[in-house]
């Protein structure tokens, strides 16, 4: 039998945040005019003359269409739970070209943000690419250097950036801190409207969009303590309606998840490896008295099956606030 | 029946013969401009607004389209009809089309038909119908009421914002 010592261990290396498939979406569709594309306009007359039909064409009226500087930024993970003294903890941005060009942006990273309760410490590069769109940081992420990595995009084309900060170990329960993510246009900013003559693609004019050539946004980490505990319980059932563990007997099994704090605890799995010596009861599995069925499919739960078969049930992120949640299953002795 | 045949290929050669003269002295001429609104702030920070040549377009820019039609011959031009497809990449801008002395028609399905703005419709998914908006039109024409007599020029004007 399990002990809930034995869950805990296993419990804490399966907590580890999801990875945010949903951000990885395509780029919102474009329908503006790529810069250098050629517009022209030709009217057409007919007439009758004399009882004698007639017609003309006018000359092409043409001009090239200039590169609108203009760019977007979304925090893809408004806030983010930490605690003090984390290290390494990053925030999801996304950069988007917005403009009809292709376009470079230098970024940059602000932790002086004001209206906040601490201030973030850059990490050491701060900047990183989400290159392998995983949603945060991780080893084959590449780091941002100014001037030498700057990312080009076409438009539309988007790239997810990561800002990567320390947690000051005094940052107190609850506080909040902010990051901001810059970035620009390498071809110029200014007043929209500011033009540059010639230099933009395909050697048309560049024409500062409407942000100003430049755009940013903001993430926030929050501080917050989270415990979880877990407590297990078994119920035996034999098949004379008492309560001994012979073959045929069924173990009814109950894990109450319990979280404490303000914090979060994020993309929470609970696995469960099914006992040796017993089978598991097929369609038996429950949250929060909910059935859950057996495959992996659209709810929480499922039975990874193989040589020890095993309960696997994806919480999300656990609060205080959502309350206790209980997982119930059964297994027969063999 | 053979006299009838050659009598009617007779009158075919005779007015392609016609309408090739008529094109070929190029009675009408016909120019199209593309400018765009500046806006200018005198001393006094009264703003004037003036056409000035179409340069530096980018998406979300409205062009000001002329047409101008030029009777250059000795003899009044009837029926005078000037066509313009909205131009690839824009979209019309509702209400912009003009012309001294001309009934303004749109088109939605690139000037295969011309109806004025109500009696063009669309067709919703749910098959029910609803009038076409100024951005679905794709071509535009004007249709002068009166002769243009020779020496006159009769304008057409339009807006399209650049996608």
């Amino acid at each position: 039998m399990l002990g809930e010592y034995g869950v805990m261990m296993r419990l804490k290396a399966y907590i580890a945040v999801l990875p945010l498939c949903a951000l990885l979406s395509a780029t919102a569709q474009g329908a503006t005019t790529p810069a250098g594309t050629s517009i022209s306009n030709q009217a057409s007359v007919s007439f009758v003359m004399a009882g004698v039909p007639g017609s003309a064409q006018s000359n092409a009226a043409a001009f090239l269409v200039g590169e609108i500087l203009d760019l977007n930024i979304t925090s893809q993970s408004p806030t983010v739970s930490v605690s003090a003294g984390d290290t390494n903890r990053a925030l999801l941005f996304r950069l988007t070209n917005t403009g009809n060009g292709t376009e470079t942006f230098p970024l940059a990273i602000d932790d002086l943000v004001a209206g906040d309760d601490f201030d973030p410490q850059p990490a050491t590069p701060a900047i990183y690419f989400d290159s392998d769109a995983s949603g945060n940081l991780s080893a084959a992420d590449v780091a941002y250097v100014p001037g030498a990595n700057d990312p080009t995009l076409a438009p539309d084309a988007s790239i997810g950036v990561l800002l990567v900060n320390n947690i000051p170990v005094s940052a107190v329960d609850g506080s909040a801190g902010r990051s901001r993510l810059l970035a620009r246009a390498a071809t110029g900013t200014g007043t929209p409207g500011t033009s540059f003559p010639g230099q933009g693609s395909g050697g048309t004019d560049a024409v500062v969009g409407a942000k100003g050539g430049q755009a940013e946004a903001l993430g926030q980490y929050l501080v917050g303590d989270v415990q979880v505990s877990l407590a297990k319980s078994v119920a035996v059932l034999d098949a004379t309606g008492g309560a001994s563990p012979v073959p045929g007997a069924r173990l009814n099994y109950q894990i109450v998840i319990n979280v404490t704090g303000s914090g979060t605890a994020h993309g929470f799995v609970l696995t469960d490896p099914v006992p040796a010596g017993t089978a598991y009861a097929a369609g038996s599995l429950r949250l929060n008295s909910l059935p859950l069925s057996d495959a992996a499919d659209g709810d929480a739960g499922e039975l990874v099956t193989g040589t020890t078969p095993t309960i696997r049930v994806a919480l999300g992120d656990l609060t205080q606030t959502a309350g206790p949640q209980t997982i119930a299953f059964s297994v027969t002795i063999n | 029946m053979k006299r009838i045949q050659i009598f009617a290929a007779g009158m075919i050669l005779a007015f392609i013969a016609t309408t090739a003269m008529a094109q070929e002295r190029g009675c009408i001429l016909l120019k199209t401009v593309a400018e765009i609104e500046k806006i200018d702030t005198n001393e006094r920070g009264e703003k004037s607004t003036r056409l000035v040549p179409a340069e530096k377009i980018v998406p979300g820019d409205e062009v000001v389209y002329t047409v101008s039609a030029t009777n250059i011959c000795d003899e009044a031009a009837d029926h005078v009809v000037i066509d313009n497809p909205v131009p690839q990449h824009m979209k019309y801008v509702a209400n912009s089309a003009v012309g001294p002395g001309t009934d303004v028609s749109y088109s939605i399905d690139s000037g295969f038909h011309y109806e004025k703005p109500a009696a063009l419709k669309v067709s919703n998914p749910d098959g029910s119908q609803r009038e076409a908006r100024a951005d679905e039109y794709t071509n535009i024409r004007w249709v002068m009421r009166n002769p243009l007599k020779p020496g006159s020029v009769a304008f057409a004007r339009f807006r399209a914002r650049l996608e």
